[in-house]
Formats: C-alpha cells, structure tokens, sequence
C-alpha cells in the first residue's frame, strides 16, 4: 500500500514535473532581498526563520546541495503528498518559485537571530484595553469552564484564514468560538488559577492571550520566531516560552504578557561540548511555584525559581536531545524525553535530581504523556516515533520507576491519551501510509491493543472530554476535520470541520495535570 | 472481504453501474493524490482550488475525462488527470459526490 502511494505520487510528480516546467530556466530578476521576504512570509513558519528546520526539513545551500531545481520546483508547486507540505500552486507565481528555489540554493543556514527583551517589549499588542469591561460569565451556554476543549487548527499552508484556535464544547460538541492566530497555531494551556483564561502559542513564537469567556483575543506578543515551548505557573501569575530561532526562553507576566526576564540557552551537552539549545518542553508544576524547561541539545533540565531575580538550578547529563515531558506524583517528578538515546529520564523535582532513566521504546515523543492508576499502581504511557522498527508504547510503574511493559503497536507514534473515567490510553500510529489513518486503543488493565480505529486523514494528538465520556482525533492534514467518538463504545459521535486540526487540549488538563489521573488526586497534592 | 464488499453494496444500494469495492479505492485516491489539493471535504479557504465534496458525480466523471484528454486546460490536471483510468475517474467521481461537504 505504502509502496504504491509512493509510487503513484511519484509519478505524479514527474508526470507534472515535465508538463508544467517544459521550459528553460528564466533567470529570476526579483532580488534575494524579496526572496527572503517571500520565504519569511510563506515558508519560514514550518522551516524556520534560520533555515534551518522545524517542523518541516532545513532548506539551504547546504540541505539542497545537488538537488534538481526543477523537480523543487514541482515539489513546492504541488506540495508533498501526505505531509503538511502544502501546494504552493496558484498562491506563488512561478517566477516567485523559481527565485524561491535559487535563493534557498544558494542561501547557508542563518546565524541565529537576536530577539531581545526590547523587541518582546514591543512586540506587546492590546486588542482589548479595559478588561474590566469584559463579561463577567461565559457568554454562551456552558455546564463548566472544564468542558471546553481547544484544537490548535493549523491551516493548509501554515498561516492564513484557517489558521486558529478553535474552541468547542465537549458536551454538545458544537464549536463555540475561534480566535484567528495568523499562523498557525501549534500549542493551547490555560490558567489553573482563572478559568477564563487560555494562551495561544503559534508556530511563529506568538503567543494570544484569549479570553475564553467572550471568545476574543485580549493581547499578544511575540516571544521568538520558532517554538513550541509554552508553560503557566500554578499560581496563573507567570508563563514562560521558549524559542528553537533564538535560543531562548522568557518569562512573561500572564496578565499582561510584559517580558520579565529572557535566559539564553546553553550548557555543556552530555559530551562535555558547550552547546547553544533549542527550547524544548516547558512546564509549570502544581507541586511548586517554578518552571522546569528541557534544553533540547544540551541535554539540561532547567528549574526556575518563581521568586525575585527567577534564580535557575541546572540539571545535567538528562539525555542525548530532549524533548517533551509530563508529571506525575502531585507534580513532584517530571520524565523526560530524550530523542537519541532513546529513554524517559525520571527527575524528582524536590531534590532537583535525575532519579533513574528508563527504557521508552524507540525516538520517545511523550507528548504530554499519559497517567493512570490501575490496581495500585500508577503507570506511565509514553509514545514514541518508532523510527528504528522498535514499534511499542513504553509504560511505567512510576513508583516503582521501572518498565513495566512495552505494547506492541502497528507504528510509530506520537501523543497518548487517557482519561480516569475511560477504559482505553488511545495513541496516534503516525507511520506514513494508510497507518497513519488510525488510533489504536490500549486497555489500561491488561495492557493490550483491544482496537484500531480508522479517523481517516492523518490521525493526530487523541484527547478525551474532561468528564471522560468522549475521545475527541484530530484527523490532521487532508482530512479537514475533528472526530469525535464515545470513548466506551468507540462509535463515532459527531465531527467538527475545520483545516488540518492538530493538537487537541482540554480545559480538563489544569485539573487533572497529565492526562489519566483524576481531579481528586490533584487536591490531595495542595 | 466479503462483508465489506456486503456493506459496501449496501451503502451504493441500487447504484448499478459501480462496482462495489469502488468506493474504497475512490477513497484511497483522493486520500492519496486529490486531498493534497482539493481537501477531503472542502479544500483550504487560502487556496485556489475548486471543492469536489458533495458534487454531481457526471459533472466530475466529464470534466476529469475532458482535463485528461486536454479538451479542457489547466496544467496540474491535464497532468494529474493524464494518469487516471476510467476506472479510477468513476471511482473517485463517485466518492467525491457521496461526500457532505
Ligand atoms: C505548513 C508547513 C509548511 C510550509 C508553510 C512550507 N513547507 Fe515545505 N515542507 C513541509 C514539510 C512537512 C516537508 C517535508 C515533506 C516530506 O517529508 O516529504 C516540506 C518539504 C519541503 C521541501 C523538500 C525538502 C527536502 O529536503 O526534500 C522543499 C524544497 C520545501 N518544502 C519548500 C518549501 C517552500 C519554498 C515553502 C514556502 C513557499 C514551503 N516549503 C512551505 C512543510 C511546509
Ligand atoms: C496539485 C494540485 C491538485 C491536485 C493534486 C489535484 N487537483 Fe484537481 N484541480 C486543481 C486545480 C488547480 C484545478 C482548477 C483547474 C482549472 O482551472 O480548470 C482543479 C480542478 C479540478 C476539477 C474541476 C472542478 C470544477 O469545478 O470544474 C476536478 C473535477 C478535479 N480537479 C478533480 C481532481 C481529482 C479527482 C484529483 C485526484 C485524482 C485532483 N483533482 C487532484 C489542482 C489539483
């Protein structure tokens, strides 16, 4: 199946290849200096503002070297089938593609930009300036704040009208507002201590704060150019983000997004190497009034103090290119993906030590992660990419921190969910072929694929409804759309449309912190 | 298989020209090359291209046909089109139009 899609796009390509580039090349007259624009503008959002990569591979002198520019140029006119790469035909001319591709030939990676406290300063916008004038309730029909389930809709290329944030309502399932974001937009937390409010982190580092009562956007600013990073302290009174373009990470006041103090990202990697890091993960905690940010490349934990001066303890030697991470025991322990050596690294947040590193399959991408408690025992889901023909689910006794078991599963995957009230941990099979239509349900008790469900699209980022009762799939790109499903019977209840839907984020979240464990374990952590 | 090609039948009830298994492989297509472009069930409000779901299956049938043999022009479906069988346009035609948009 895979082999023939790939054949058959394949051919496609060429087949448009050869039809709609049958002339020479022109040499473009538009300046690099407008090429860089049209790249910042169309492309930088997915592959970043450094050339670098993000989401989508670096496109540079170097990463194109000896490619053919015409079959770039077919690629970037038709997009890549199954993927976010969208076609470009029709929204570029074909002599803005060729310049493109020139430029992007000839271009080295960038150094990385500066992006100072002044310009997060400035970048500060107020949609709504007197905020007292907001509504004193939900303006629309709502049991509870915790019913509100968000979806981080990307938009077909990125940017644009369908990207934003979309907000439904996981009882009725009927969409009950949206807030444009420009780009896309990759990231949705909301504050423990004010349930009205939700921030918006975009694939371009801006973030929106959102007034979940009257569905409006009330400021935002721009953090960096790219990353994902995004965490509200326990108290609502901090956020921090970080930044893969540049390499740093800020703390803003969650009132009125003012920057109050940047940290640059570097340490001295596993190896010895003093290195400059992406942001990765970053997370508030109930347990404490702190943030925990993963240095991706220097293979640091960071724990920042939530006091005058925001003084930071640094972890070392956490992992070989970490990632994302989730909480379980009240918030006091933090696991730690970490890409190349391929483990969970379990840190207790109270000692600020590296308690043990376990085995998490193949390329671990916990996202967000998953905890339940069955028989006694609380056990830890992590996903992973499964690039290395490893295909399992990893879980763990998360008192005990050892393996417990590693779930077969058809592919690779990326984000778990589960829910106290529901008897299946889902997770996305993100393999690329007609895998990548599918969820597959892993019963919590006995620890085994009990079903596989075909969302259609490329299904995504599972979440359930914060009372439980519904499994709410992104079926991501080319799909268009979210499905919703009765998380027992596993019918499929109602589906909301909207362009290529990602991350899925329940309201539920800030009451029961990771995914899994019930609200009541929660209090008994305060 | 055979429950499948059962409920397939089912689903295309007196349609009698289709084949069962077709709409499968309608599906498959469009998941595989058209979504790319045209969406499953709307394409990209940012996008210049036409929607298909929930469209007159002839209407599609003939202007895949005329695209493939060049009666009607544009460069992306003259080559798209150039590579679908008969087969292949029916199917997805009747995919497409089977389709709430
Ligand atoms: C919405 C995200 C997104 C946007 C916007 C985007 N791309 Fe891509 N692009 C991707 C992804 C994802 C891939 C990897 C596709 C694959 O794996 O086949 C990709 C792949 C590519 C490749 C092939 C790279 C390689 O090494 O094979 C080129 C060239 C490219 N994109 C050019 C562009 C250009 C030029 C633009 C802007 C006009 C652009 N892209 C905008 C997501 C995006
Ligand atoms: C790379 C982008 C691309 C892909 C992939 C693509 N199309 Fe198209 N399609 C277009 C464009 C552009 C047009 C408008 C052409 C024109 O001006 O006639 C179009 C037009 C059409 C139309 C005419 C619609 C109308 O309102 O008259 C049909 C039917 C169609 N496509 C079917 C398909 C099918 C079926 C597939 C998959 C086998 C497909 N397309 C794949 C770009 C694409």
């Amino acid at each position: 199946m895979n082999a023939q899609k790939k054949r058959l796009s394949k051919s496609i390509l060429t087949g448009l290849a050869a039809i709609i580039l049958p002339f020479g090349v022109q040499a473009s007259s538009d300046s690099p200096k407008n090429m860089h624009q049209l790249y910042e503008d169309n492309c930088a959002s997915c592959h970043g503002s450094d050339h670098g990569g993000f989401i989508a591979p670096g496109l540079n002198a170097d990463s194109l070297k000896g490619r053919s520019p015409t079959a770039l140029r077919s690629l970037i006119m038709t997009g890549s089938f199954d993927t976010l790469m969208p076609p470009f035909y029709g929204r570029l001319s074909d002599d803005e593609i060729r310049g493109l591709v020139k430029h992007l030939q000839t271009t080295p990676k960038q150094a990385n930009p500066t992006w100072t406290i002044d310009d997060i300063k400035a970048s500060i916008k107020v949609y709504v300036k007197d905020e007292s004038t907001l509504p004193a309730k939900p303006t629309y029909q709502i049991n509870s704040m915790d019913d509100v389930i968000g979806v981080a809709a990307r938009g077909k290329y990125g940017r644009g009208s369908g990207s934003k944030a979309v907000f439904i309502n996981s009882v009725t399932h009927k969409q009950i507002g949206e807030i444009p974001t420009g780009t896309a937009a990759h990231i949705i937390d909301y504050n423990p201590a004010n349930p009205r409010w939700a921030y918006v982190k975009t694939d371009t580092a801006e973030i929106f704060k959102v007034d979940l009562y009257s569905m409006q956007a009330v400021r935002s600013v721009k953090t960096g150019f790219n990353g994902p990073g995004l965490g509200v302290s326990r108290d609502g009174k901090y956020i921090m983000a970080g930044s893969y373009v540049p390499h740093n990470a800020v703390i803003l006041d969650a009132d009125t997004l003012e920057p109050l103090k940047t940290f640059e990202l570097e340490g001295v990697d596993p190896d010895g190497k003093m290195v400059s890091s992406d942001s990765g993960m970053i997370i508030g905690t109930p347990f404490a009034d702190i943030f925990a940010i993963a240095l991706e490349n220097a293979g640091q934990v960071w724990v920042v103090d939530l006091k005058e001066g925001f003084p930071v303890t640094k972890i070392e030697k956490v992992g070989r290119h970490l990632h994302d991470a989730f909480l379980s025991h009240g918030g006091s322990k933090l696991m730690v993906a970490s890409y190349d050596d391929s483990i969970v690294t379990a840190i207790d947040l109270k000692d600020r030590k590296i308690i043990k590193k376990l085995e998490a399959g193949c390329v671990p991408h916990v996202g967000g992660g998953s905890v339940v408690e069955v028989d006694g025992r609380t056990l830890g889901f992590g996903t992973n990419f499964g690039d290395c023909d490893k295909m399992v689910v990893s879980v763990w006794d998360l008192d005990k921190m050892e393996v417990v078991k590693q779930v077969p599963v058809s592919g690779g995957t990326e984000s778990p969910a589960a829910h106290a009230n529901a008897p299946y941990v889902a997770v996305d099979i993100i393999s690329k072929d007609r895998r990548a239509r599918t969820i597959q349900l892993i019963d919590k008790k006995s620890l085994e694929v009990v079903k596989t469900l075909d969302v259609g699209g490329h299904a995504y980022f599972p979440e359930y409804s914060a009372d439980g009762k519904f499994l709410y799939v992104s079926a991501g790109y080319s799909g268009d759309e979210v499905v919703v499903y009765d998380s027992t019977s596993l019918e499929k209840v109602a589906s909301v449309a909207m362009e290529s839907p990602a991350g899925i984020f329940s309201h539920g979240r800030v009451r029961y912190m990771t995914r899994g464990l019930s609200p009541d374990e929660m209090k008994g952590a305060k | 298989m055979k429950l499948t090609i059962l409920s397939g039948l089912l689903i295309l009830g007196a349609v009698q020209s289709v084949n069962a298994a077709s709409i499968y492989a309608g599906e498959a297509k469009a998941a595989a090359v058209c979504s790319q472009c045209h969406g499953i069930r709307m394409p990209s409000a940012d996008a210049p291209f036409p929607p298909l779901a929930g469209r007159d299956a002839d209407y599609l049938k003939t202007a895949l046909k005329q695209y493939r043999d060049k009666t009607r022009k544009s460069d992306i479906m003259n080559a798209i089109a150039g590579s679908l069988s008969d087969d292949d346009i029916s199917n997805v035609a009747m995919y497409y139009a089977k389709l709430k948009p």
